[in-house]
């Protein structure tokens, strides 16, 4: 269970951190504890695994990454370990989740794919294909419009 | 926008965890052979461009006892933009993509519960341009990690 303070803290740090010299002293100032105490949380945070990073969202267009992928695979279902693993070995795999699948959709595993190019996202799913053996049914689904990217609200 | 070979070290060494001290941007400077000053400018420029969207924390929402999921929307043709808008005025909505296939409209939802989730789905199953709305909940995450190498 969280306590309340790290509720707090938690609500406060999810947020764009200030710029200034000392960002952690103005974050704890605005919470009313000591420094010392905010940094010991956010390592526990960082350490239990509740925070998976503290870093710089970029955005992707901007830096080059153009085109993103949601590529949905029917694995059966004793593969579906191994083959998630596979994805989650390729860098240009940002994320790769086994989902349940619906009447109508039998795709039971995704895995986002981003690349400057669509043929860079198409090699890398060619790749993934060929790894997992060829012949792997699969759609890639790709972006053509971001309507909503923003962090989670905590 | 060019980037300069400065930018780009600061982009790939800020998708790394910050230091978590007194001073993290005099700190990681260092670590880049500059001065504080000029990093703090060159990160304000890089946000001001939206080339950085935000420097934080980002939690794992099961991890913080709040709920999450994907769901996918088919629209009424001539519909979707307007759809679009309706799941993006939900604080909840994390992403929102248009995506070919047969599913217009993925976005994903993080809420502070279940509950929530559901109310929200509800809601927008509610509107006539919708004609189907689905979820497609995780069973296992394998990865998770957005990072560019710029």
């Amino acid at each position: 269970m969280l306590s309340k303070l790290d509720k707090k803290i938690i609500g406060l740090i999810y947020k764009d951190i200030p710029l200034t010299k000392k960002p952690f002293r103005d974050l704890a100032d605005e919470l009313g504890i000591e420094e010392r105490l905010l940094l010991e949380r956010i390592r526990f945070f960082k350490k239990s695994g509740l925070m998976r990073k503290f870093a710089a969202s970029l955005n992707h267009k901007k830096i080059g990454f153009r085109y993103n992928a949601m590529v949905v695979w029917n694995i059966p279902g004793r593969f579906v370990d191994k083959a998630g693993n596979i994805m989650a070995s390729f860098d240009e795999v940002s994320h790769c989740y086994e989902r349940k699948p619906r009447p109508g959709w039998k795709y039971n595993l995704y895995s986002m794919v981003h690349g400057r190019t669509r043929g860079d996202c198409f090699d890398v799913v060619r790749k993934i294909s060929k790894t997992l053996g060829g012949n792997v049914d699969h759609k890639a689904l790709f972006s053509f419009k971001e309507e909503k990217k923003t962090g989670a609200k905590f | 926008m060019k980037l300069t070979a400065l930018d780009k070290r600061i982009l790939n060494r800020l998708q790394e965890d910050i230091p978590f001290v007194t001073r993290p941007w005099a700190a990681v400077a260092r670590e880049l052979y500059i001065e504080e000053g000029l990093l703090i400018k060159r990160i304000s420029f890089l946000n001001k461009k939206g080339i950085i969207r935000r420097i934080s924390a980002v939690f794992s929402p099961r991890k913080v006892n709040f709920a999450s999921t994907l769901a996918a929307v088919k629209a009424v043709p001539g519909n979707v933009g307007r759809i679009a808008k309706k799941i993006n005025s939900y604080p909840e909505v994390t992403h929102n993509y248009r995506r070919g296939g047969p599913y217009d409209l993925w976005f994903t939802l993080v809420a502070r519960n279940r509950g929530r989730i559901m109310h929200i789905m509800r809601q927008l199953k509610k509107d006539r341009d919708i004609e189907e709305i689905s979820e497609f909940p995780t069973v296992k995450l394998f990865k998770i990690n957005v990072k560019f190498p710029v």
